[in-house]
């Protein structure tokens, strides 16, 4: 059953399209994410939901009503907002018990309420406290239990962890889903933090310049990313471009180049059949990548091209390397001890191969004007130049 | 041993700071506490034609006691509450509309506020007598636009005295809301909203609970000079019913003068204050006390 249905809304700050003919649907009980940089529109179309904002254009409706034009203290929809917004001037039982004295609610039944809701949020011995008194954790969880105790249909969320350090934020998104688990309700999580919106979310929605790029499960985005932004925007990614020299009826081979007048063929499995000579895009993430000193055995589904390391990152789970071919620049994630038959890991300035399986590239539709995106997205690898090169 | 040479770092200290206000206690001395105490002095002598005779004399207080002045300590009370009352309900919506304008509009809406402030205040309160007279501009406006066949004879009212302190101690109401309300967070009354307050409901329950400290110091600013007023009622009100400020002057400016009532009745006005101030400061702390925010 669908909760909130968004038919072609769109929202313009005087010549600024905020947010560009969204259509979705959002599924009752869903945990769903908008997800995109800052100034993609993810808030405004909160807003509108929330109803803090109209839209210019296009309807909203929640469940069977329409609520487009609906003051927000009527809708059956509540928001946690970015800083919380408690109320300085109330004690946090005040706080949960808003809403309800707003509605004029039996005083016994609020006194339950609101117990039941601190309870919840495990904040039931806090109940006399300020809001100034509390940490950044503990106000997340008041404005948690001030919002659900209207029970609501819908429970928007506006960036809700990012005035957090990072081990509360990974403990207060656990916190999050158990929330929403013993509910039961739909909620609209709003974020710039991709691994956030991927762990949380059942589907999430690709935002930007107002418009949805991509949705789906967070799986499916990742693995099968839409576009060169959908591909950058979640996890890392490198780029290879290249001319289709034949199809077969499982992968197709392909001649790229590298930029300084040199080509390496790869196979790669396909969605779509190209035809020989056309070029397209691939997608392959970095952690699909094996790195050796030593070449590789020859095998049919594997694809394999060397380079040299450019730059090195510790970064404690994994490391990151910067490998250059030709032009070309590879980001790599190698896990440490799963160096392909060398002892030691590769050094700077060695030369090391890179391979990977056929089925790890992912083709990707693009427009010449989406590389100018990646541009924005990716500073650290060489790969926007590459892609220009690459048109010639 | 530390503990020594850290007593002689705090005597130096204190030496020091003391040396510091040193100023401020003469200027204060000098300015405030030495008049205040001739004008205690002379609470207690006996009145003479032109100046005192040095008796010792309980009669001021004793006719301030039996209530001699009571209708006038009455009529300023009375004037200082509508004024401030006036002022509240009047300065709120503009220093709310002022708080909530863009940074541009602010300074300009501010500069408008604060303009009143450089000219003189006798000359504003005569161009108001200039502005309400018999044949004045009010009157000949009202007349032009026919909405009165007759001039209202405003000045020398009541009416106008509560008008002009409204008009001369609005800006003193509106620049203390005005910094409450700059820094209230508006997103709260979103958060009101979103959890089902109307827009009225917001108001009483957010915004009004948030602004307290500005209009307590509001009221502050704008009600005890207006206890003691006496140039607006002497230039624009009436001789009938006369405020505390007017008698008070009226004791020292009349012969036979009476110098002790005088300073009976300014220190009496000035125990009304402080009692004030500390009812008033009471409330603020039972305020903070029952909100520790």
């Amino acid at each position: 059953m669908a909760d909130i249905i968004l038919q072609n809304v769109s929202k313009d700050f005087g010549s600024f399209r905020a947010v560009d003919g969204v259509n979705l649907t959002i599924n009752s009980g869903e945990l769903f994410s908008f997800l995109g940089p800052s100034g993609c529109g993810k808030t405004t179309l909160l807003r509108m939901i929330a109803g803090f904002e109209i839209p210019s254009d296009g309807s909203i409706m929640l469940g069977q009503t329409e609520i487009t034009d609906q003051a927000p203290y009527k809708r059956e929809v509540n928001t946690i907002f970015q800083n919380y917004s408690l109320f300085p001037h109330m004690n946090l039982y005040d706080n949960v018990a808003f809403g309800l004295r707003v509605k004029k609610v039996a005083k016994a039944e609020i006194r339950d309420r609101v117990h039941e809701m601190l309870k919840l949020v495990k904040m039931e011995d806090q109940a006399q406290k300020f809001p100034n008194q509390i940490s950044g954790g503990q106000k997340q969880r008041i404005a948690i239990a001030r919002a659900l105790i209207n029970k609501p249909r819908v429970l928007l969320l506006d960036e809700p962890l990012a005035a957090l350090d990072l081990k509360l934020r990974q403990h207060m998104l656990i916190e999050l889903m158990n929330i929403h688990d013993a509910v039961g309700i739909t909620f609209i999580y709003v974020t710039h933090d991709q691994s956030e919106a991927m762990s949380i979310s059942d589907r999430l929605a690709v935002m930007n310049k107002g418009r949805i790029v991509q949705s789906g499960p967070p799986d499916d985005i990742y693995e099968r990313p839409a576009s060169i932004f959908s591909a950058y925007f979640i996890g890392d990614t490198n780029m290879i471009r290249g001319e289709v020299t034949a199809v077969h009826e499982d992968y197709l081979e392909l001649n790229c180049p590298d930029g300084e007048g040199n080509y390496f063929d790869i196979d790669s499995c396909f969605q779509d059949a190209p035809e020989v000579g056309e070029h397209i895009m691939l997608s392959l993430r970095p952690e699909k990548i094996a790195i050796s000193r030593k070449k590789p055995k020859e095998q049919d589904d594997i694809n394999f091209v060397k380079g040299q390391i450019e730059d090195i990152l510790y970064l404690g789970t994994h490391t990151q390397y910067i490998v250059r071919v030709g032009q070309l620049k590879f980001r790599v994630f190698s896990q440490h001890k799963r160096v392909y038959f060398d002892d030691e890991a590769p050094d700077w300035e060695e030369e090391v191969w890179l391979f990977w399986h056929d089925s790890d590239t992912w083709q990707i539709d693009f427009k010449e004007s989406d590389i100018l995106e990646a541009e924005e997205l990716d500073e650290v690898s060489g790969m926007r130049r590459y892609l220009k090169r690459g048109k010639s | 041993m530390s503990t020594s040479r850290h007593v002689i770092a705090e005597k130096k200290r204190n030496r020091s700071s003391w040396l510091l206000s040193l100023p401020t206690v003469i200027w204060l001395t000098i300015f405030f506490l030495i008049p205040y105490l001739v004008v205690i002095i002379y609470s207690f002598l006996t009145p003479d034609t032109y100046d005192v005779k040095f008796e010792v004399s309980f009669d001021a207080y004793r006719q301030i006691i039996s209530g001699g002045y009571l209708k006038s300590f009455f009529q300023s009370f009375k004037l200082a509450s509508i004024t401030t009352l006036l002022c509240i309900l009047l300065g709120f919506p503009v220093a709310y509309y002022i708080a909530r304008a863009n940074e541009k509009l602010k300074n300009i809406l501010l500069i408008f506020i604060i303009i009143p402030f450089w000219t003189n205040l006798i000359i504003r309160i005569f161009s108001w007598r200039i502005f309400l007279s018999y044949s004045g501009v009010m009157n000949q406006m009202l007349m032009g636009a026919g909405l009165i066949s007759q001039p209202l004879e405003i000045l020398r009212t009541n009416t106008a005295v509560v008008l002009v302190m409204v008009y001369v101690y609005l800006p003193y109401m509106i620049l203390p809301l005005y910094s409450v309300l700059e820094k209230l967070d508006f997103t709260l009354l979103q958060a009101a909203m979103d959890l089902g307050a109307n827009e009225v409901k917001s108001f009483f329950k957010i915004t009004l609970p948030l602004s307290v400290e500005g209009i307590f110091a509001g009221t502050l600013l704008v009600f005890i000079p207006a206890l003691g007023a006496y140039l607006i009622p002497q230039l624009v009100g009436n001789q009938k019913s006369l405020y505390v400020g007017q008698i008070i002057t009226y004791k020292i400016k009349n012969i036979p003068r009476n110098w002790p009532m005088a300073s009976a009745l300014s220190l009496t006005l000035l125990l009304l204050v402080a009692l004030m101030l500390l009812i008033m400061y009471g409330m603020y702390r039972y305020h903070k006390n029952r909100r520790k925010y």
